[in-house]
């Protein structure tokens, strides 16, 4: 502490007087420690002040899971190593490091060496794992990797229930990915006005998923396995940037290039059943799955401002990417058995499709209380690709087929645009009402429809009439109205001309022509927000969050009709004293979503225009049949912290989250399409969290964590549905899951100066 | 006499106070350096008062480091400096004498307005009434705005509704620290749509899931123009973070003659037809590529 300057005269007994009672008031109150507000969370409080920290430990998880252990790296029943370390060092003026590492002990540790010279200079080296687990309950009679073959004594069958081996040959496999990122980055400042950034990382991810696939040779037919995905990724990205900061403009450059290498380019896998020819069914058929292709992009973004005023800025954010790829084809069949005549139309794909963005916003203030801004807002997507048409082998099921059976491949070149404006007014009682106008207007190349159009108004008030009560409200209306539904433009751009004209006009199409594609629909939509914030008392915060949502796509007579999103979140934290606060949320999520179609065959029965009876199905609105789906969520939590002694601390936290799906059927009375409403889909978890500290000294304290978490779910999809339950899918047989997990770990905290 | 004497000595030993005050050279910063010793006298390093933790971070040596860091942020204060109880400094970051937002941001702003910051004028936060301070604290050893699985929370206090959504049954990873928040979002302001990083939501999306990237041969429409037309980002009821459960999710776009245009009830659940449209992965159990082929047999998505 710099004491003040002694005063050069008598030192009289008054004076001391003064002096000594102004330093003992001064001792006694501290009047300034209110303005500098403590307000470290308790559990990190001592660990500031420190130049470094290291958590040792251990801790255990009492089951195998994937629910728990989805993402946090504890899904196994094993002891796991608690370690972790935060070491910083800024006492010299000339350069700082820092480092972090956390998790060290599971698969999802991740840390970071940074090292710098103030406001110069900023290097870092990082790590970061990450692993998902999924539901590994399921087993595969399939042996290998990408190519997956059956045991040599595999009994075949024209339906799953025929496999008398089945069983035996099913193995537990893992569904993990793990991603392992190592990143650098470097941050420069040139000089007053340019700086510079790098950003180098790489990544591997690998493990496997799942995916199916199946061995047909018409849409009717469909032999299929849900196979073992692997997956071996590699992805490098760059990324250079350039800032200038003048008086007036500001400006944010970056070039980035990005590569994706996957390992593998197709996965195979032995037929399982004996359908369809010899060269087809069991031992000598083959599937074959292209895998996600090798690409790369570059781009360049240019993102800044300048300020014309205090009251006039133009901000502005442009980019260019294109990605491409060329990765040679598969073969149209990986059965080298089934004949093929034409082959593939070129060796790889060669295409690349660009995007050029730009936002830009004017933002005006033309009076002390009334701000405007003025933006637009472009996003093109242009493939640069060929058009070709492919006479495919259908699902490696047969013979390359007619030349009338070509399809060609199709670019969806886009264009949107937005313009608007909105401007804001501030009234009394610290209160501002908004208004907004957008119209947007997208342009869909080689789509169902050309363009569609949408005026959106908004409306907002916000108000504050008291320092401890804010309130903020909002409503919008968006009125899209879309072109001509073209609804046999995927006929035509998908098909051969022999085969289009060899089919009746009133069947020219893929998808019904009633159904209209809901993204690009006619649709009125109304919008409703409310925020509500309240601290009745310095030591109460109550918030009050509710949204609703309606969409009515009035013009589609099928597809999606209407949707309906309605919640309410609820939260009220109390602190009742420096020592203890805690807190509850509350929340319900609901979100209706209304839909019809209509059930017909092909052929004569696909005509969809016939007005006099007997009408085709296609025609027959008695064919119609509605979904109504609704999912709702219902989340509680609440949280504790205490401080029981100075060098004693608890944190506790509790979250329930109950969620449900329904999907009610509904067909027409007297016609022949019949559904039945499926059983509800309702998962439950509960997850409590403790964490006690002890401060055993200053630098030492002792941490107990204990969590149990308990997850149920009973998903009709996977319910009873064993490996065999479907004629023609071979399913992975997993259950719904249903865990309860214990973890406890200890540690200890050691802190240095 | 004696009584005139106490007088004297009082006023004396308060004049002389005032001219040491006044006194001394005066400081590139403006003040004196008897004023540069001020900072730190009532606001001393003690356990309870977190103000020095600053000096463990890059802001110790602002300007030099010393009492010439706190005025760089909070001002030169000369008015708060004669009357320390009874006037603000010039930019307060409260709690009892807090300056306007814009005052608290510009403070900031005027070494921070590069990269992600540059949008930060009329981006949603800042006509929102809030200010840098409203998320980072300096004042403390390690920011939790930038402190990676901390910083959540911190967006959390005020955007409730997605903490409910972090915890649904199909999510991302956020709960966990592994994706944190400004992972998409960029908290400081951005042209586009919710604030992301990227240019857009697809390119967003893309940033961690190359995979999808393409361009493919045979492309899913919906796919290319907007990843949200299927997904929940923060956390959806479905698996795979869908925003409806197939088959009819599918069915929103597709009625083609056959399978496609048929409902799949409860009769085509386990003990009666186990229909293979409905259970397992529904429709994926044979068109699996739903964000688009490269196979030249892959048009329908089926390889």
């Amino acid at each position: 502490m710099n004491s003040r300057n002694r005063l050069p005269f008598p030192f009289t007994a008054a004076s001391a007087l003064v002096l000594a009672t102004s330093g003992a008031l001064a001792q006694e109150a501290d009047p300034y420690a209110p303005l500098a507000v403590e307000s470290r969370p308790l559990q990190t409080r001592w660990q500031t002040d420190y130049a470094g920290a290291v958590q040792l430990g251990l801790g255990y998880t009492s089951d195998d899971n994937y629910m728990f252990g989805q993402y946090n790296g504890r899904n196994k029943d094993e002891a796991t190593v608690i370690g972790n370390l935060q070491w910083q060092d800024f006492r010299s003026a000339d350069s700082y490091w820092q480092v972090s590492l956390s998790d060290l002990g599971l698969d999802t540790r991740e840390g970071e060496i940074t090292w710098g010279v103030p406001d110069r200079l900023k290097i870092s080296l990082g790590f970061d794992s990450q692993q998902q687990v999924r539901n590994d309950s399921g087993r595969t009679p399939f042996r290998g990797d990408n190519k997956q073959r059956l045991p040599d004594d595999w009994v075949s069958g024209l339906y799953t229930s025929d496999w008398t081996a089945l069983d035996d040959s099913l193995k537990k496999f893992d569904r993990e990915l793990s991603r392992d990122r190592l990143s650098f980055a470097a941050d420069a400042r040139l000089n007053d006005r340019w700086r510079m950034e790098t950003r180098l990382s790489y990544e591997d991810k690998q493990g496997h998923g799942d995916i199916g696939g199946a061995i047909y040779t018409d849409a009717a037919s469909g032999d299929a396995a849900l196979l073992r995905s692997p997956v071996d990724y590699r992805t490098t990205e760059l990324d250079l940037g350039l800032s200038y900061d003048g008086d007036r403009l500001h400006l944010d450059g970056h070039l980035a290039y990005s590569d994706f290498d996957n390992k593998d380019d197709i996965l195979t896998w032995q037929n399982p059943y004996s359908s369809f020819g010899p060269n087809v069914r069991y031992p000598n058929g083959e599937g074959g799955l292209g895998l996600a292709p090798d690409n790369d992009q570059a781009s360049g973004r240019l993102t800044g401002h300048y300020i014309f005023s205090s009251t006039t800025r133009l901000q502005f954010d442009g980019s260019y990417a294109v990605a491409s790829q060329d990765q040679n084809y598969a073969d149209y069949t990986v059965n080298p058995a089934l004949t093929v005549t034409e082959p593939v139309p070129r060796n790889d794909y060669d295409g690349e499709v660009a995007t050029s963005t730009f936002n830009t916003r004017l933002l005006l203030r033309p009076m002390a209380k009334l701000n405007a801004e003025v933006f637009y807002k472009l996003r093109d997507r242009n493939y640069d690709t060929n058009r070709d048409g492919y006479l495919y082998v259908r699902g490696d099921g047969g013979n390359q087929p007619r030349s009338a059976l070509t399809v060609y491949n199709t670019n969806h070149d886009l264009t949107s645009q937005i313009a608007g404006f909105e401007v804001g007014y501030r009234l009394p009682l610290r209160s501002k009402l908004s208004f907004e106008y957008e119209y947007e207007d997208v342009e869909r190349r080689n789509a169902a429809v050309e363009e569609t159009e949408e005026d959106r108004y908004t409306l907002g008030y916000r108000i504050q009439p008291w320092s401890n009560f804010s309130a903020r409200m909002h409503l919008q209306y968006a009125d899209r109205a879309a072109d001509t539904y073209h609804w046999d433009q995927s006929y035509y751009a998908l098909l051969d001309a022999e085969l289009i004209n060899a089919t009746p006009d009133n069947q020219r199409y893929i998808t019904h022509p009633q159904l209209k594609q809901y993204y690009m629909a006619n649709r009125e939509r109304w919008e409703g927000k409310v925020d509500l914030s309240y601290l009745p008392t310095a030591r109460w915060n109550l918030n009050l969050n509710m949204l609703y949502r309606d969409d009515d796509y009035d013009q589609s007579k099928l597809g999606l009709t209407e949707s309906k999103w309605g919640r309410v979140n609820f939260s009220a934290s109390y602190a009742v004293s420096d020592t203890l606060s805690g807190s509850v949320y509350t929340g319900y999520d609901r979100y209706e979503a209304d839909q019809t179609s209509r059930a017909f065959r092909g052929g004569q029965e696909k005509n969809a225009f016939e007005i006099y009876p007997p009408l085709p199905q296609a025609s027959d609105p008695q064919q119609n049949w509605d979904i109504d789906a609704t999912d709702t969520s219902i989340t509680l939590g609440a949280n504790l912290r205490w401080q029981l002694a100075p060098d004693l601390e608890l944190n506790l936290d509790y979250s329930y989250v109950d969620t449900k799906g329904e999907q009610d059927y509904s067909t027409r009375p007297g016609g022949s399409v019949t559904a039945s409403d499926l059983p509800d889909v309702d998962t439950r978890l509960h997850q409590f969290e403790a964490s006690g500290t002890w401060h055993m000294r200053d630098n030492l304290s002792l941490q107990l964590d204990y969590q149990f978490y308990s997850y149920k779910t009973d998903d009709w999809a996977w319910k009873n549905v064993q490996a065999d339950t479907i004629d023609t899918v071979l399913t992975f047989g997993q259950d719904n899951p249903n865990e309860d997990i214990h973890y406890v770990g200890a540690s200890v905290i050691y802190r240095w100066r | 006499m004696a009584g005139f004497r106490l007088i004297f000595s009082a006023l004396l030993l308060g004049t002389l106070c005032v001219a040491g005050v006044v006194g001394g050279a005066v400081a590139e910063n403006g003040l004196t350096e008897t004023r540069q010793a001020q900072c730190m006298d009532c606001h001393a390093a003690s356990s309870n008062v977190a103000v020095h933790a600053i000096n463990n971070t890059v802001h110790r040596d602002l300007a030099g480091g010393g009492n010439a860091s706190c005025t760089t942020c909070h001002g030169t204060s000369e008015e708060h400096l004669r009357a320390p109880t009874n006037t603000a400094p010039d930019v307060s970051f409260g709690p009892r004498w807090p300056s306007g937002a814009d005052a608290r941001s510009a403070s900031c702003q005027s070494c921070h307005e590069k990269s992600d910051q540059i949008l930060w004028t009329g981006s949603e936060h800042q006509q929102e009434n809030l200010s840098c301070d409203s998320c980072h604290d300096l004042h403390r050893q390690q920011d939790l705005a930038t402190a990676g699985k901390a910083s959540e929370q911190i967006c959390l206090n005020c955007h409730q509704q997605v903490r409910a959504e972090l915890r649904l049954p199909s999510r991302h990873p956020i709960a966990e620290g592994k994706t944190a928040c400004t992972d998409c979002h960029n908290p400081h302001g951005g042209l586009g749509d919710a604030d992301l990083h990227q240019v857009s939501l697809n390119d967003n999306c893309f940033s961690c899931h190359q995979e999808k990237r393409g361009p493919f041969l045979w492309e899913h429409p919906p796919v290319a123009e907007d990843c949200s037309l299927c997904h929940r980002p923060h956390g959806s009821v479905n698996d795979r973070l869908l925003t409806a459960r197939g088959p009819a999710l599918c069915q929103q776009c597709h009625a083609a003659a056959f399978h496609p245009s048929v409902p799949y009830g409860s009769e085509g659940l386990p003990g009666g037809t186990s229909n293979q449209n409905l259970l397992g992965k529904n429709c994926l159990n044979c068109h699996s590529q739903t964000h688009g082929s490269n196979h030249p047999s892959g048009a329908r998505l089926t390889r």
